[in-house]
């Protein structure tokens, strides 16, 4: 061996001290051999050893931190909202369509070829669907503000039915006139919705075009991902490399299975609720069962928000008949059930790892910096940011891999400063 | 190279560089160029750790320029196993196992390495059969290469 290397106690120091000024200093000795630092390292080697392997996991801090950061970009987001939406639509894309690239590139296509495939087959399913559907949706659109107002007052209709029942039982009610009280509130109530969904309408409409841009970034996602995570790996230190690397990836595979049990969960749903609504005698059952099941995707408050349409859906089509909303309401919450206990093992499982109440809290809180915009984005951006928060802090909690950063900032350093001084043997700076 | 490999991958001047590597031999120009975008390139300083004993092994390294020592590590002193030249690779039981690693790998030289990430070995695997079976038989090659000549070195018999 014709140069022998140790492992110095100034590495151990690093181990144990979070003085980096202090840990330079002593890997400079290291580096310029020592009789001491060498017996150090004789005691020192289980503890490397122990460093090296351990992973722990991050704090409250970091939680702290990704909350805070989220918020910052959810306020940002919202002057790029025609960019970001595209932007995260095209990546749970990316994940969806990304299996069946996959798959194509089994049979022998190449990357490139194989992802044109598949947003070619993508976008003409769209199209399909657009020319079918594109007609009803408009004729329904240039009247929303008299359907928006019959499904309002069906739901009026159905709370103050409900109410005046209860009144008929508890004379307490009767006493204090509450139906009387909750006609005259919500009708004031059903004139403002209506009002407010118009303009709501035509503010997407106006970014919708942006939308265009979903495939395209799709695109080059599944064209260029693998090329991508290699170019963003650059800028990760030697020392955290293989541990960064080996994170992301326990993302990305989480990630993929996370939209892959999401899409099937949402067939799940649809079926379920279509067929149980169709069995009751509701009228459009598929187009309500697909609505509720894509709402469901936002967890908690998208669930609550599909039953209410569907609830008042049931009491605007057979107001005469008000055991119809029970019997949705109560098919509604079936489906809950089935969706927790056994749909939701089945297909996403436990690939969601955001804490429930994490979940509400950022829900309330997106909604309060970024309105709408923040109740959509607030959870993707939660768990992207939440993905890069973890992983940092994971990584520079590590006091081993801090320590061999350091140990290779320091040769770095000396390298760029060799021959700079006159006459100096020595490199010292 | 370009400065920009995400945009503009050189791929005759890495083929080049990459081609006559044991692992990728056998790899047809049109293979190397799928194998070539799952490639890090890494730079590092003389004397710094590339890897660690007891560290988790996710990758295999290939020398791309410089040299790198790979030392055994008693009573806090390293010992040279072996002293790799470009075109070398190490770390290959990575590759194979998740056992963590069992040598200290730091650059005796400056040196530029190309990294493959076993993940991305494996999700070759299920996207490209032919591909991958090319660079897993050219690592069992140099395995059993690995096992002949210890074999030798020790005067034990070879059953393999």
């Amino acid at each position: 061996m014709s140069e022998e290397h140790t492992i110095t106690g100034a590495q151990q120091a690093a181990v144990g001290k979070p003085d980096w000024n202090a840990e330079i200093a002593m890997l400079d000795n290291s580096l310029d051999g020592g009789q001491d630092d060498a017996r150090d390292d004789e005691k020192s080697d289980f503890d490397i050893n122990q460093y090296a392997r351990s992973n722990h996991a991050s704090g409250p801090f970091v939680l702290l931190s990704v909350i805070a950061a989220t918020c910052l970009l959810l306020f940002l987001f919202q002057k790029l909202l025609w960019l970001v939406t595209p932007f995260l639509l095209a990546l749970i894309l990316y994940y969806l369509l990304f299996p069946f690239m996959e798959r194509l590139m089994f049979f022998g296509f190449r990357r490139e070829r194989a992802a044109l495939a598949v947003i070619i087959g993508f976008v003409t399913l769209g199209f399909v669907a657009v020319i079918l559907f594109l007609p009803r949706v408009l004729l329904r659109l240039s009247n929303s503000q008299i359907l928006i107002g019959h499904y309002v007052n069906g739901a009026v209709s159905l709370a103050l039915s409900t109410v005046i029942a209860l009144e008929e039982h508890f004379s307490v009610l009767a006493q204090a006139h509450l139906s009387r009280t909750l006609g005259g509130r919500f009708g004031h109530a059903a004139g403002a919705i209506s009002e407010l969904v118009e303009p709501m309408l035509i503010g997407v409409a106006t970014w919708a075009p942006a939308l265009l841009l979903v495939p395209l970034l799709a695109f080059f996602f599944l064209k260029d991902g693998q090329r991508f995570k290699v170019f963003l790996s650059r800028s990760v230190p030697n020392a955290f490399f293989e541990t960064t690397l080996q994170l992301l990836h326990e993302v990305d595979r989480a990630a993929l299975a996370y939209f892959r049990g999401l899409i099937q969960l949402t067939v799940l749903d649809t079926a379920t609720l279509a067929i149980g609504l169709w069995v009751i005698g509701m009228p459009a059952p598929l187009a309500l069962g697909l609505l509720s099941a894509v709402l469901a995707w936002v967890p908690y408050i998208g669930s609550i928000v599909g039953g209410f349409i569907v609830v008042t859906v049931a009491a605007s089509a057979f107001p005469a008949d008000p055991s119809m909303a029970y019997w949705a309401a109560g098919l509604f919450i079936v489906l809950r059930l089935l969706d927790d206990f056994l749909y939701m093992p089945m297909t996403i499982g436990k690939s969601l790892r955001i804490h429930p109440l994490i979940s509400v809290v950022m829900i309330f809180i997106g909604g309060a910096v970024a309105g709408i915009a923040g109740l959509m984005l607030v959870l993707p951006v939660f768990g992207i940011v939440l993905v890069i928060g973890e992983t940092v802090g994971l990584v520079l909690t590590n006091e081993r891999l801090r320590a061999r950063y350091l140990h290779g900032k320091y040769l770095r350093r000396r390298k760029a400063h060799l021959g700079l001084r006159f006459g100096t043997t020595r490199k010292r700076w | 190279m370009s400065k920009f490999p995400f945009f503009q991958p050189h791929i005759t001047l890495r083929y080049e560089q990459l081609g006559s590597v044991m692992l990728f031999e056998t790899l047809t120009r049109r293979e190397f160029s799928t194998i070539d975008a799952m490639l890090h390139e890494r730079d590092y300083v003389k004397d710094e750790l590339i890897f660690d004993v007891g560290e988790d092994s996710q990758a295999i390294y290939i020398v791309l320029s410089g040299a790198v020592s790979v030392s055994r590590r008693t009573n806090g002193v390293e010992e040279e196993i072996v002293r790799l030249q470009p075109g070398d690779f190490f770390g290959e039981l990575a590759l194979l196992d998740n056992a963590p690693r069992s040598a200290v790998a730091r650059a005796a030289e400056d040196c530029k390495l190309v990294v493959m990430f076993r993940a991305d070995l494996a999700a070759l695997a299920d996207t490209h059969i032919v591909l991958s079976s090319k660079v897993l038989l050219q690592m069992a090659r140099h395995l059993a290469h690995i096992v002949r000549q210890t074999a030798m070195r020790t005067g034990a018999t070879l059953h393999v």
